[in-house]
């Protein structure tokens, strides 16, 4: 039997690659304002936006050589601050194959990794589907 | 004279998950190893290099992220290190920048052609 969907009101379909332009900036910020509104979301990352949440990034980016004490926490990190900040109204999936494809090994523990082909089971259990950039 | 232009013509590219990590930064290192750099900001890029603009911080679930790019903040400290920062004064007025007044000091406007017929005077140059 597969998983069930938790219901949300939108679905964010991140396809756009990190490190290309600020979409990953945009979806971030648009996430956390609409569950900052008590909404529920569902993130779903296609393509090279899945190597946001490798485990192997760690909690911090490496060290800036110009500012050598400051603290720039990964994507992986940020995503699990979102996760724990919102633990009933977040869930964040990811195209196994995507991921597959591009080597990104283990993600965060609260990333779910899912078949392409069962993309439209959470297309069907959100109110609404937003895909932000291209694959 | 610097020996490499560098053009930069794309810009926001990553503003969270690239930080302080952005073509900025390499260009800190381009210039130290390749025997000076002259950097010419065109396009959207060209908005960089306003003075009065800011980069503010964002929250991410029970974090204050305050660290994103700032390229304006990167732009000065390539002057500091001798740089020689241009901008396409033709992309200024299209990108909605008021003018050279409206730039960082130091920041010099250049005609449309005028860094491209001085190509020959570098041994390198690169876009970034």
């Amino acid at each position: 039997m597969g998983r069930t969907i938790p219901p949300t009101d939108v679905l964010i379909t991140l396809m756009g690659a990190p490190h290309a332009d600020d979409t990953t900036t945009s979806a971030v910020r648009l996430v956390q304002a609409m569950l900052r509104q008590g909404a529920r979301v569902q993130v779903w990352t296609c393509g090279y936006a899945t190597m946001l949440t490798q485990r192997a990034l760690g909690e911090s980016k490496p060290r800036n050589l110009a500012d050598w004490s400051v603290d720039y926490p990964s994507t992986t990190a940020l995503v699990a601050e979102l996760l724990n900040a919102f633990p009933d109204s977040l869930f964040w999936y990811g195209c196994r194959f995507c991921s597959d494809d591009r080597g990104a090994g283990e993600h965060l523990p609260g990333v779910v990794l899912r078949a392409p082909a069962k993309y439209a089971d959470n297309v069907a259990a959100a109110g609404k589907t937003l895909l932000l950039g291209v694959i | 004279m610097a020996e490499t232009l560098a053009i930069m013509e794309r810009a926001y590219r990553g503003a969270l998950e690239k930080q302080f990590f952005d073509a900025l930064y390499l260009a800190v290192e381009l210039h130290r190893q390749l025997g000076g750099m002259d950097l010419l900001l065109r396009g959207p890029a060209v908005s960089y290099a306003v003075a009065v603009a800011h980069v503010g911080s964002i929250e991410v679930g029970g974090r204050k992220v305050d660290t994103l790019s700032d390229p304006r903040r990167d732009l000065i400290r390539l002057q500091e290190s001798g740089v020689a920062v241009w901008v396409e004064e033709s992309d200024l007025a299209e990108f909605g920048v008021d003018g050279p007044a409206a730039l960082l000091p130091g920041v010099r406007a250049a005609a449309p052609g005028e860094m491209a017929r001085r190509w020959p005077d570098y041994r390198t140059v690169c876009f970034l």
